[in-house]
């Protein structure tokens, strides 16, 4: 028997395999049917041209933060994008479910971890398609750079992190409920999440119970860390609370999806 | 009611009182099971009987919710990682991803599985060749009919050399010759290999033709377990079937009732164990006449194992008798 020779599944070097697999799987899903990533390239694409469209004049509002409507909402879409990404890549694995497939990745005689960090990758990495698309059509509309390259490493890190935190936030409602139906809830979640954050206007326009949810809502502090290039400087003061934002969001959230994987099987 | 079991064999597969509920429904009711190293073990029974559930209690996908299982020695809960190591499992409609091609599919089979990749380079088209995918490896598989996917999804369950292969019926759905090359190719497999075969069927020409022993189950319960042969036995006289007009039915009922035991049958149709045999035919035809029946078809079949199913449950396996 070759297996017991050979085979050495459960370490280390098997667990990033596995992730690897996975991950790899659902980006060649893609180029094997790009259909599949319209919807995440073209929700934040119309966000985009939508809100600089509609929101162009808050730029002559005082304290607004910039004279350039592009370089507030950019930002804004791509992490919408994310968004959709990241629930995206949980609604892969509630198809998966539903359609038995998911039965052979729990097959695998090594941990089940690396099948969520997997799927989580392929969100992360798939967030960069339509966080490049808004780049792209945001630098048409005249999109600037003030704070240079690291502005767009800003924005990638924390598309790529809001990703993975509403994968595993999909992650734990599907391995709960098993059922393609239950992403409406993360889109809900998705939605309304962003909208009570900085978004469209900076804190200090809001009031009442708004101003003080945006106030506590952690994707307030992503939106400061991925914005902060294109406002101006990128600065060590304005990235430590938006990490620390991703990170803390991306424990509570895994820990979830983990306690949900694993009642998979019972 | 594993009695017939040689007790020196060595068990891969136990299970203990095995049970699983779903809220108030019972889907397993506490079975038991023993399965011996290099047994086609058939385990046969109608939708819903529970064979999936005791496939998925077994091969890990789903925790019981009482007794215990073991398979080559390793507990299906407490070692569930070692028990996924050791055993193939191609499940009840071949889960496969359309939009993957099935050098792709192998390929991600093995990195599940921990197969470095130069024996995986080797061992995916070896395993195409046996099934007969050669020329369909980089063709997407949306595209396969159903007899190629379930011959992919057994490669894909070789790829780690399995000592233990699970198959949750595995022919369903297919053609008469998909399913003869499948049958060919298990038998292949416990030939050559020595691999144990756990299969699950509603199939009754399946169980007979494959298994060397076979556990009958439903509702959840097993209800006879042994050789085809041994199962067969216990049934005793040959089936004999009598179609007539309905209006006759009570009629052929009264009469036949004289030749032997009543045995469940289709609407329209009485059935009887025949004692004495195919030597009383011509007694039980005039028989028939004598009373004024106008029989429309008149068979008579050698114990079955759709006779041993309605034995024990009172009622035929579905389509068993079409």
């Amino acid at each position: 028997m070759i297996s017991l020779v050979t085979a050495h599944p459960g370490g280390a070097g098997h667990a990033v395999r596995v992730a690897g697999a996975v991950c790899g799987r659902g980006m060649r899903r893609i180029s094997a049917r790009p259909t599949l990533i319209m919807p995440v390239l073209l929700m934040p694409l119309i966000f985009v041209i939508g809100f600089t469209g509609a929101f162009g004049s808050l730029t002559r509002v005082e304290g607004y933060g910039t004279d350039n409507v592009y370089n507030w909402m950019a930002v804004y879409a791509a992490l919408q994008g994310a968004v959709f990404a990241g629930v995206g890549g949980a609604a892969s694995t509630a198809e998966d479910i539903e359609n038995g497939f998911f039965d052979r990745l729990l097959l695998t005689p090594g941990s089940r971890l690396p099948i969520l960090v997997g799927t989580m990758g392929y969100s992360a990495l798939r967030s960069t398609i339509p966080t490049t698309g808004v780049l792209l059509i945001s630098a048409l509309g005249g999109l600037s750079l003030p704070g240079g390259l690291l502005a767009l490493v800003a924005t990638y890190v924390a598309t790529a992190g809001m990703a993975a935190v509403f994968c595993l936030i999909g992650l734990a409602v599907v391995y709960h409920f098993r059922t393609m139906r239950s992403m409406l809830l993360i889109q809900v979640v998705g939605f309304s999440s962003m909208f009570l954050s900085t978004g469209q206007v900076p804190i200090h326009f809001m009031d009442g119970w708004l101003h003080a949810v945006a106030r506590v809502n952690p994707i307030t502090n992503v939106l400061r860390f991925a914005r902060q290039g294109f406002l101006g400087d990128v600065a060590w003061s304005t990235t430590w609370p938006g990490l620390l934002a991703l990170g803390g969001m991306a424990l509570v959230a895994g820990a979830l999806a983990l306690r949900s994987l694993r009642s998979l099987e019972s | 009611m594993s009695g017939n079991l040689a007790a020196s064999s060595e068990r891969v597969i136990e299970a203990t009182g095995l049970q699983r509920h779903f809220g108030d429904v019972v889907a397993v009711a506490g079975i038991d099971l023993a399965v011996a190293r290099g047994e086609v073990f058939g385990f046969l029974g109608p939708n819903g009987a529970g064979k999936s559930t005791t496939v998925r209690m077994l091969t890990t996908l789903l925790r019981p919710t009482g007794g215990s299982a073991r398979i080559d020695g390793h507990d299906v809960v407490g070692a569930a990682a070692a028990v996924r190591r050791i055993i193939g499992v191609a499940l009840q409609d071949a889960a496969i991803d359309p939009l993957m091609t099935g050098n792709e599919l192998l390929r991600l089979q093995a990195v599940l599985h921990g197969i470095p990749r130069a024996v995986a380079r080797t061992r995916g088209p070896e395993l195409l060749e046996r099934v007969g995918l050669t020329a369909a490896a980089d063709r997407r598989v949306g595209t396969y009919s159903g007899g190629m996917r379930r011959r992919l999804d057994l490669a894909l369950s070789l790829v780690h050399e399995p000592r233990i292969l699970f198959l949750d019926e595995p022919t369903t759905g297919l053609d008469p010759t998909s399913r003869l090359s499948l049958w060919e190719e298990v038998r292949r497999l416990n030939r050559e290999s020595g691999t144990t075969v756990f299969l699950t069927t509603q199939y009754l020409e399946e169980a007979d033709e494959l298994a060397g022993r076979i556990a009958i189950i439903d509702d959840g319960r097993l209800v006879r377990e042994g050789s085809p042969e041994a199962l067969k036995s216990t049934v005793g006289s040959p089936t004999l079937r009598v179609d007539v007009d309905p209006a006759d039915l009570d009629a052929t009922s009264g009469v036949l009732a004289a030749f032997g035991p009543e045995r469940p049958a289709r609407e329209g149709r009485a059935a009887i164990g025949l004692e004495g045999g195919a030597a009383r035919v011509a007694e039980v035809v005039r028989a028939l006449d004598e009373a004024g029946v106008v029989v429309g078809h008149l068979e008579l079949d050698a114990p079955s194992l759709d006779d041993v199913f309605a034995d024990a449950t009172g009622r035929r396996l579905e389509g068993a008798e079409e």
